[in-house]
């Protein structure tokens, strides 16, 4: 488990279960990454499947197509939002297509599918060889992240707030490994990683709302078009919408490696305590007969 | 595992775990130097749940709870860190989290448990609650009974049977009883009874056609011997036929279903027709629990008989067990009145008030203890009997070993 896979496993495996037995009421209420919910529910009739999402940063994708993008994954299926919801998906059981696996998986790609028109947005302005203008998505409170198209790559930076001063040692270590493992020669095609602790780089100098503090850090990423040709996409979004918690769940991996490590070496130490007890001197010494009694030398 | 608020868990997995060790080297001298060798990414290469035992070939399978207790922590909070991160895809920063425990659980082990999600994870708040409690607290949604947290809970699994007194949300650990009979027996037993009378099983099948026709067509009796002329009589009508598919040929063959549907749940009350070594029936086991709890609590305990696991599921097990308890208590108490008071006059004997017997069952006893979790933690109140970061900073590991009876107050 080096990677997080970018779809939702509880959506997955739910609906995977619901679409081979008879269907029944149901509602259920879901959280993943990032502050986003899920709610499952059958609302009106048994077989008729409410799927709504919430998702802090709607508003903000929105505006760079996100309906567009929804509307074409999952079509008809895209009706208007329940209340305290921002996007819901109805499936009629009875009517479902020859592709049942297909679309579970659509589903559980849900909140990447949703994320992902602002990066689409950006790769399809840069082929075209057009700038755009700093787009910016707020995926959690006081962090973010910023897209923008250059003539000749696109730029993402994330924002990420630690909330730990040891969180904050290991995310520093952790990313500047990514500077240094570029220097392998097999990996001379990955994207270009920079690392800036506390202040945001050149590019955010001056956007409202960037902020300056101790604990935060920004990681950029620099893609060529190469990162983005039309076969390595949908990965590439994926894999960068993934990004924060992957960093965050790497720290949090080495931290419990550590542990494993702190307490075999308590472990071992114990043991060397044990041996180093001094011997009881010869007269304080109890001698115990066969059975057990003991007795004093006369 | 799952969210709070929810009817069912997200996910039911058993508790192994695969790495990428093979068994030879893990025993006690390796295990120090193994781990310190290990760089780069292999700490990460291991898989849990069904996963796990799908991948059992290429890695090496191991159970870090064993009889409910944790054993090896490393793996432990592999595990948890696979759960929260592949399962349930949280940041734990941002969550509230709700463990149970068995009872009679170590408070080193809280400690423990308590040092990875706070060090580790940086969870918000954790609440370490014991599995009986909110056995308990399941049952309120049951229509009949009023809320409190002192019952007896009887928690029956795959392999051992727990009766386990609770007074006001408290253990009373010196009276909880073990009972060696489970789920497994009862398969093992239909098993044997299935392998004397019906032969068109395959050998090779045989316990997977005694699960199944355990869980889908037993039942508990009134009266065994009444059963057996009802079988006998009228066989026609509860004699069931059920079909399997060979697991090999996938031939399909019809079983015969016949009186194990009510012989397998009896071993609970005729412990004698299964096995030799352990003799005492349930209702007397559980009358016996209640009896050596303190006195004044004993009443609440009858009252307040909760069912808990897959293997209290049996149709009218609740109400067989309720008639055979009540049966027992009115002995004791009429016999009482008679030896206490033999010398008395009819008219000054006192009669005693009547022992109030309960044995709830409820839908939701399967997974009683999930369910009671997220009963209770999607309450309000949940959030201030958390133990927080802040307080875990300010005193250490050992605010774990105590954790507030909650949900007493609902």
């Amino acid at each position: 488990m080096i990677l997080l896979e970018p779809s939702y496993k509880i959506l997955e495996e739910t609906l995977r279960e619901r679409f081979s037995n008879e269907p029944e009421k149901l509602v259920m209420n879901v959280a993943d990454f990032d502050g986003v919910t899920y709610r499952v529910s059958t609302p009106e009739s048994k077989s008729v499947l409410n799927i709504s999402m919430s998702l802090k940063c709607y508003p903000g994708v929105q505006q760079y197509g996100a309906d567009d993008v929804l509307r074409r994954i999952y079509g008809d299926a895209l009706v208007a939002p329940e209340p305290g919801f921002d996007v819901t998906i109805r499936i009629d059981q009875d009517n479902l297509p020859a592709d049942r696996e297909a679309l579970i998986r659509q589903i559980a790609l849900l909140k990447r599918n949703a994320l992902a028109a602002p990066f689409e947005a950006a790769f399809a302005a840069q082929t075209n060889g057009q700038e755009t203008q700093l787009m910016t998505v707020h995926y959690r409170e006081q962090e973010a992240y910023y897209i923008k198209a250059q003539h000749d790559r696109v730029t993402v930076i994330f924002s990420t707030v630690f909330k730990e001063e040891t969180d904050r040692i290991f995310g520093k270590v952790f990313l500047q490994e990514f500077v240094d493992a570029r220097r392998l020669p097999a990996l001379q095609n990955a994207p270009q990683v920079l690392y800036s602790p506390r202040e945001p780089p050149l590019e955010l100098r001056g956007v409202p709302g960037v902020q300056d503090s101790e604990n935060v850090a920004y990681v950029t990423f620099v893609l060529f078009p190469r990162h983005f040709a039309a076969n390595v996409q949908e990965d590439t979004i994926s894999r960068i919408q993934l990004f924060r918690d992957y960093l965050h769940y790497h720290i949090k991996a080495s931290k419990s490696y550590m542990h494993s490590r702190m307490r075999t070496r308590v472990d071992s130490f114990l043991k060397v305590l044990n041996r180093a007890k001094p011997e009881q001197p010869d007269d304080k010494k109890q001698m115990k007969t066969a059975s057990g009694k003991t007795f004093k030398r006369a | 595992m799952g969210y709070s608020g929810n009817n069912d868990p997200q996910f039911i997995i058993p508790t192994c775990i695969a790495t990428r060790e093979s068994p030879a080297n893990t025993g006690k001298s390796g295990a120090s130097t193994n781990l310190a060798s290990k760089r780069g990414i292999d700490d990460l290469d291991y898989f849990i749940g069904d996963e796990a035992v799908a991948n059992s070939k290429t890695y090496a399978l191991s159970y870090p709870i064993r009889h409910g207790q944790v054993e090896n922590f490393d793996l432990m909070e592999k595990y948890h860190q696979a759960s929260i991160f592949q399962y349930l895809r949280c940041e734990p920063e941002d969550h509230y989290f709700l463990l149970t425990e068995p009872p009679l659980n170590a408070p080193e082990n809280r400690e423990f448990t308590a040092e990875i999600f706070f060090e580790s994870f940086g969870v918000k708040g954790l609440y370490i609650a014991v599995q009986a409690v909110l056995a308990l607290a399941a049952s309120w949604s049951s229509s009949k009974t009023e809320q409190t947290l002192t019952g007896t809970v009887i928690d029956s699994g795959d392999g051992v049977t727990h009766v386990i007194p609770v007074a006001e949300g408290y253990v009373i650990g010196s009276s909880i009883k073990h009972i060696p009979i489970a789920g497994r027996d009862i398969t093992h037993f239909v098993q044997q009874l299935l392998r004397e009378r019906e032969n068109s099983i395959p050998p090779e099948d045989s316990l997977e056609v005694a699960k199944r026709i355990k869980e889908m067509y037993s039942y508990v009796c009134p009266d065994i011997v009444k059963e057996f002329k009802k079988y006998d009589s009228e066989g026609e009508k509860w004699f069931r036929k059920h079909e399997f598919i060979h697991s090999v040929t996938k031939r399909p063959y019809t079983v015969d279903v016949g009186y194990e549907r009510f012989l397998g749940p009896e071993i609970f009350f005729n412990p004698e027709i299964a096995s030799s070594d352990f003799l005492t029936p349930l209702p007397e086991v559980v009358d016996q629990v209640i009896q050596s709890c303190p006195i004044d609590v004993r009443r609440g305990l009858y009252k307040n008989i909760v069912l808990s696991g897959g293997s209290t599921m049996y149709k009218d097990f609740g109400r067989r067990l309720q008639r055979d308890i009540k049966r027992m208590v009115d002995d004791r108490i009429k016999a009482y009145e008679i030896t206490s008071q033999a010398r008395l006059a009819e008219e000054a004997q006192i009669k005693a008030k009547q022992m109030e017997v309960n044995v709830i069952s409820h839908k939701k006893q399967r997974y009683a203890v999930w369910f009671g979790g997220s009963l209770l933690a999607d309450t309000a109140d949940f959030y201030s009997y958390c133990h927080t970061k802040a307080q875990y900073e300010e005193e250490g590991p050992r605010i774990a070993r105590y954790n507030k009876v909650f949900g007493s107050i609902l």
